[in-house]
């Protein structure tokens, strides 16, 4: 708990709760020993919680964080000791503050740990001295080559052509995509390349389970060349049914639902 | 914090969320998405889908820090959602933008309900304790996020009250959730 007498401490836990502190607090604030305490910040976000007017996240949002977070949470992500567990997390077991637990000496490693490191390095000079003087491994398969392998292997996996509209006259190439594979790939040529830092294009799938108002979003990507251009497809959920392929202009980074304002291609699948 | 009278269903969600129990995530998107997305919207507007998803992301890295003695689920997950939204406005004004001018917020017909965590019901009471110029300001700079000199700005006060204001209006929503009576400092 913070020392009732340090108006300093107070005033930095107040700062921090309601406006952040800058690196030169946040270290004077550590070197206080004050770091841990969050009743400031609880302070303020039962104020906030009080005087907050509560509205529903859009479905669409609470999909979206699923399907990004998920797997990587079952993997082990938020499991306290996890080597993927955040730093903060520490080794404190579930429910109990990390926050409250004072900083750990440094960690003593076990002989068998260095002799562990030691055996790997070697293991790690020997196969790097192996793989050059064999030469560099057969280079990753091109996109083209992917896209083909795809079509030619997947029943279900026919290119359907885009639809230029007049955002993009012009444009044209295919998408196809598989079904049982759940991949595939958009080919363009003659879109223009976009500047990453002001848009992106982002591809929509239109699922016929799905409600339609909210399409699959099937990644965010750049042009940055003309010519063809091999894109893949990342879909962010599981598409039983896709009925319509569709490109829009959007902000960096892609958005979560569009407004469908700025449409530049799309293909119909039968 | 006082021990908050919550539900053993609140206190297990998040410890469900550290255990990497398979629909737990969902669960908690379920029960937490509204009041994280409200906080983001109150923070940023119609660019909230971005930092609503920061947001889940820091909660699920945090989610083991979480004591149900030291606080209710819903402030522990507002705390992480404000410490983000927080970051997000430091950069954000790093950048030369505009701002609105903000209405005191009032306080939320929810927060004097049943349905509410505990802890907002007794922020909510101990708010409504604050002189009216204190409330004000406290509001301004916890759910508006503005600067002591923006406030200075907009309500004609001198800095230092403005200073004042803010600092022992949280410390006494501070001591009312703690239970305790704190002189300030």
């Amino acid at each position: 708990m913070t020392r009732p007498d340090d108006p300093r401490i107070h005033d930095l836990l107040a700062d921090r709760a309601l406006h952040g502190l800058d690196d030169a607090d946040s270290r004077e604030l550590h070197s206080l020993g004050a770091d841990t305490d969050d009743t400031y910040d609880l302070a303020a976000a039962a104020i906030d919680i009080a005087t907050l007017p509560i509205e529903p996240m859009p479905t669409a949002l609470a999909d979206h964080i699923l399907a990004a977070r998920v797997p990587r949470t079952l993997a082990g992500w938020a499991i306290p000791g996890s080597p993927l567990a955040a730093p903060d997390v520490g080794d404190a077991p579930a429910g109990h503050p990390a926050t409250r637990t004072p900083a750990r000496p440094a960690r003593r490693h076990h002989p068998a740990v260095t002799w562990f490191a030691v055996a790997a390095t070697i293991l790690v000079v020997v196969g790097a001295s192996w793989w050059l003087l064999r030469g560099r491994p057969a280079p990753a398969p091109t996109l083209a080559a992917l896209r083909a392998d795809l079509i030619a292997r997947a029943s279900d996996a026919a290119p359907v052509a885009w639809k230029a509209t007049p955002e993009a006259p012009g444009a044209s190439g295919d998408v196809v995509w598989s079904p049982s594979a759940q991949r595939g790939y958009m080919r363009f040529v003659g879109l223009a390349p976009n500047d990453p830092a002001k848009t992106q294009y982002q591809l929509w799938i239109f699922d016929r389970t799905r409600d339609q108002a909210f399409p699959v979003d099937g990644g965010v990507f750049d042009v940055t060349a003309s010519g063809e251009v091999i894109v893949p497809i990342t879909a962010k959920l599981h598409v039983d049914d896709a009925t319509l392929f569709a490109v829009t202009v959007e902000r960096p980074g892609g958005v979560v639902v569009s407004r469908r304002e700025h449409i530049v291609v799309t293909a119909a699948r039968s | 914090m006082q021990p908050a009278p919550h539900t053993v269903h609140d206190a297990a969600l998040l410890s469900r969320v550290a255990r990497g129990e398979p629909g737990a995530v969902r669960d908690c998107l379920a029960r937490y998405g509204a009041l994280v997305w409200s906080l983001a919207r109150r923070f940023e507007g119609n660019d909230a889908e971005d930092a609503v998803q920061e947001i889940f992301l820091d909660l699920w890295k945090s989610a083991a820090r979480f004591d149900p003695r030291l606080s209710s689920e819903p402030t522990f997950v507002a705390m992480i959602a404000r410490r983000r939204l927080i970051d997000r406005r430091r950069m954000r004004l790093r950048r030369p933008t505009t701002e609105t001018i903000a209405a005191e917020p009032p306080i939320a017909d929810h927060a004097r309900g049943p349905d509410t965590c505990a802890e907002a019901s007794q922020a909510a009471r101990a708010l409504e304790q604050l002189r009216p110029e204190q409330r004000r300001v406290l509001l301004l700079a916890t759910c508006h996020g503005m600067s002591h000199g923006e406030i200075a700005e907009q309500t004609g006060m001198p800095l230092g009250t403005v200073k004042a204001h803010v600092r022992r209006g949280l410390q006494s929503i501070r001591a009312a959730l703690l239970g305790v009576h704190e002189e300030a400092p």
